[in-house]
């Protein structure tokens, strides 16, 4: 058996780049316990105060008559949103996407908007649009559609950037300007994923405009924030049951209607 | 007069690549006019600048007498729709029906709301069923393109291109995806539709053979340079081996 | 042109199915439509008034904010913010770390079998469905405000997407080598330690970043019910509409997340 300090060891960039992430990640963690005050004891009690208030949660099935209204209000809010964002962001997508954009700097501008709006949590919406125009669903649908506007927008411009480019050089050589080789090369090859993004999208806005209402924005999520400041927990654990089959119930329906495009 | 005329031009791509090195030509009304040589010898450069698809980093391309290259915006997309092009990958809309593919020729004369609404006259959709009837597949019009054969797509592509109503044909490599028989059928459609209509066309093939029997004239390209110019006549093997630099090979007939 | 224009009449019609498509289209655009106009109507919204005064009142000073920031509550906002990005870390890692061992009961071609595999998939089903604001909203209740039930909250939801991708990453992985350590004589802890694990590690980590970056967004609201990081100043300067400082906190969240997301979406495409 041949000595251990004559075994070949790994190449030294190799080992020194481990150890460097290593450190980073240790680093990282330290610091992130100290700022945050988490650690494992708080981990275990807090999870066992969990379960004990799960415990408490049993649904008081004679609230469903007040739960109905403000939870078609959420899917309204979803489904406005829904829409007046898709119109909005067609134009971002092919301004962002460099293959059908007008100019460099116009490309440039519509992808800065593009990252900005994305960055935008929906809560945050909903708060800012809560504070500018009072409770309600209209800051709900309008937060959401900057929502959808954001997710659909980058979705969108990566679609149209993988499209086939043989059609948009064949209609630039016939003389078509650039809408009209959008409208005849671009949408056709991108509309069926553009449609099926739309309904994942209208998903996503289900399971937002349910929690944007604890802000104020309206929909079953003002209702429930309601009964959880007057602990009301049997109420809050029937909105719970509620929320939970509406959302499985669109997702279903989303990812069967998703099938059925493609 | 010269229909098309290449003034001295000269192509540098970005890359630092000299593609054209000052090609002067004059191409006559009606000029069926076959491009020969290497793969990188610059013809579908030649081909580009006629409806400025590469702009000419030198020099000018005039078609009836209008400076293509000097040409921007409106003025541009007007000469580009009086010029057809056919792609060798036919770059047909494939999730788009046969007809709404061959419309997309008639975008260019037709008013911006139009265009974009896709409300063509009805001229123009009678239009575009005789360019499909024309090129012998009146019955497809229907279909979505990506259901086609090679054959009736490079089809859709020329009824495409026609359906412009052109003066001017450019058709870089056609027939390379497809078989020899294909091959021959629709390079045979494309050079009566040209005399019918006394349509002046470039195109650019790879196969000798073909060059002799389709070419009122042949164009031999190597290294951005015209080093042939005559008739199928003239262009001998002797000729070939000179354009090709090398002697020729089977491959370079694509057979009956 | 050669040929003379045809008479306008006998243009072919489409096939019937073409037709009828274009039929279908067109009433599924009406539904649509009227389903819009319906909502429209009923959610009962205010009055154009409304918003327009709404919009005067509060949108100008919001952009004279963000034009000219508070720069007073700067400190404030990059240490709520800090705070927000090491509670994304700790909740991502928490998740990461809790779906690690869930995702292979949800994955089939480990456990001999896709329906092995169901009750491990429902549960990541029902754990996805449960909103995360929720999560944090039950865990302040219980065990008081503060990052601790930002980070939990966190931590079980991301469970429902990390568990997910983790089992199609394992279903997805190349079984030779797992037949290699078996056919060498190794036991089911030796398949799973020397091939399963470096075959779906990389993977993972991507899905862990991306995790992150919503995980972070997340973290900026979950503030607003009590659950640490910057939401709870951001709702109090809301509440008061200090546009300013708003502006200011606003900034730096976007800045800080833009960064964020450029860095660890750069590592994530050297990593697969
Ligand atoms: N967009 C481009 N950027 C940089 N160089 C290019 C570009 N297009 C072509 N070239 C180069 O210019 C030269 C001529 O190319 P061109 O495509 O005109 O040749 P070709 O004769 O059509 O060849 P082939 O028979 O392979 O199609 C080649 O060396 C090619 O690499
Ligand atoms: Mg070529």
């Amino acid at each position: 058996m041949p000595e251990a300090s004559s075994l070949p060891r790994p190449p030294a960039a190799g080992r020194i780049k481990a150890a460097l992430t290593v450190a980073l990640f240790a680093a990282l963690f330290v610091l992130a316990f100290r700022q945050t005050g988490f650690n494992f004891q708080a981990l275990f009690s807090g999870t066992a105060d969990f379960f004990r208030f799960f415990g408490r949660l049993v649904p008081d099935w004679s609230a469903l008559p007040q739960i109905w209204p403000p939870l078609i209000q959420t899917i309204q809010i979803a489904y406005v949103a829904t829409i007046v964002g898709s119109l909005l962001a067609m134009p971002i997508v092919f301004l962002a996407s460099s293959n059908t954009s007008t100019d460099p700097v116009t490309l440039w501008i519509a992808r800065t908007l593009l990252t900005v709006l994305r960055s935008i949590p929906d809560l945050l919406w909903a708060a800012l649009f809560v504070a500018v125009l009072g409770l309600g669903a209209l800051p709900g649908v309008v937060a959401l559609v900057f929502f959808t506007m954001g997710v659909l927008a980058k979705l969108g411009s990566e679609t149209v950037e993988a499209i086939d480019p043989g059609p948009l050089e064949a209609l630039r050589a016939a003389g078509a300007g650039r809408n009209r080789t959008i409208v005849f090369a671009v949408v056709p090859q991108v509309a069926a994923t553009m449609v099926s993004y739309i309904l994942y999208v209208f998903e996503i806005n289900v399971r937002a405009s349910v929690v944007i209402g604890l802000v104020g924005a309206g929909g079953i999520g003002q209702l429930l924030l309601r009964y959880l400041n007057f602990f009301d927990y049997t109420g809050v654990a029937a909105i719970i049951v509620v929320i939970f089959a509406v959302v499985l119930l669109i997702d279903g329906f989303s990812v069967w209607a998703r099938s059925k495009l493609i | 007069m010269a229909h098309i005329r290449f003034n001295d031009v000269e192509v540098v791509y970005r890359t630092g690549l000299k593609a054209l090195k000052g090609v002067t030509l004059e191409i006559p009304r009606g000029q069926f006019v076959v491009v020969v040589g290497l793969s990188g010898a610059g013809k579908s450069t030649l081909i580009r600048t006629v409806n400025s698809l590469v702009v000419p980093t030198k020099g000018s391309v005039t078609v009836n007498d209008v400076n293509v290259t000097a040409s921007r915006g409106g003025a541009l997309r007007r000469a580009r729709s009086d010029i057809g092009m056919i792609f060798q990958t036919f770059n047909l809309v494939k999730r788009s029906s046969v007809l709404r593919n061959v419309l997309a020729g008639r975008l260019g004369d037709l008013p911006a709301w139009r265009g974009v609404l896709g409300a063509f006259p009805r001229e123009d959709v009678a239009y575009a069923h005789d360019c499909l009837a024309r090129v012998g597949i009146p019955e497809k019009a229907f279909v979505r393109a990506d259901a086609l054969s090679g054959g009736q797509q490079q089809r859709v592509g020329i009824a495409r291109a026609l359906a412009q109503k052109p003066s001017v044909m450019l058709a870089d490599e056609p027939v390379a995806s497809l078989d020899p028989p294909t091959s021959h059928a629709v390079m045979s459609d494309l050079k009566r539709i040209a005399r019918e209509d006394g349509i002046t066309t470039i195109v650019n093939l790879h196969f000798i053979d073909m060059a002799r029997d389709y070419a009122d004239r042949i164009i031999g390209m190597r290294d951005g340079v015209v080093v042939f110019d005559g008739t199928p006549d003239e262009a001998t093997d002797a000729v070939f081996e000179e354009i090709y630099g090398r002697p020729l090979e089977s491959k370079d007939l694509r057979g009956a | 042109m050669v040929n003379a224009p045809r008479i306008p009449s006998d243009v072919p019609r489409p096939p019937a199915h073409v037709r009828r498509n274009r039929v279908l289209m067109i009433a599924g655009v009406v539904l649509l439509v009227a389903l819009f106009v319906l909502a429209l109507v009923t959610m009962n919204l205010p009055t154009w008034q409304r918003f327009v005064n709404g919009m005067q009142r509060n949108f100008w000073p919001l952009m004279r904010g963000l034009v000219r920031p508070e720069t007073e509550v700067f400190g404030l906002a990059w240490r709520s913010m800090s705070e927000t990005f090491f509670m994304a870390i700790l909740g991502t890692a928490l998740g990461a770390l809790l779906a690690f061992p869930i995702s292979f009961f949800a994955a089939g071609n480990l456990l001999g079998g896709t329906r092995w595999a169901l009750p491990g998939k429902a549960l990541l089903v029902a754990i996805r469905t449960f909103p995360e604001l929720v999560l944090a909203i039950i865990f302040v209740a219980a065990a008081g405000p503060g990052p601790t039930a930002g980070i939990m909250a966190m931590g079980i939801h991301s469970i429902g997407y990390l568990g997910k991708v983790f089992s199609d990453v394992i279903e997805g992985i190349d079984q030779g080598p797992m037949e290699a350590i078996r056919a060498a004589g190794g036991n089911q802890l030796h398949t799973f330690l020397y091939s399963v694990v470096p075959q779906v590690l990389p993977e993972f980590a991507s899905h862990v970043l991306y995790r992150f970056e919503i995980n972070l967004r997340a973290a900026t609201v979950l503030g607003m019910v009590g659950a640490g990081g910057i939401g709870l100043p951001l709702i109090q300067r809301l509440q008061f509409r200090r546009w300013d400082e708003v502006s200011m906190l606003l900034i730096v969240i976007v800045g800080f997340i833009i960064v964020v997301d450029a860095v660890s979406s750069r590592v994530r495409n050297r990593l697969v």
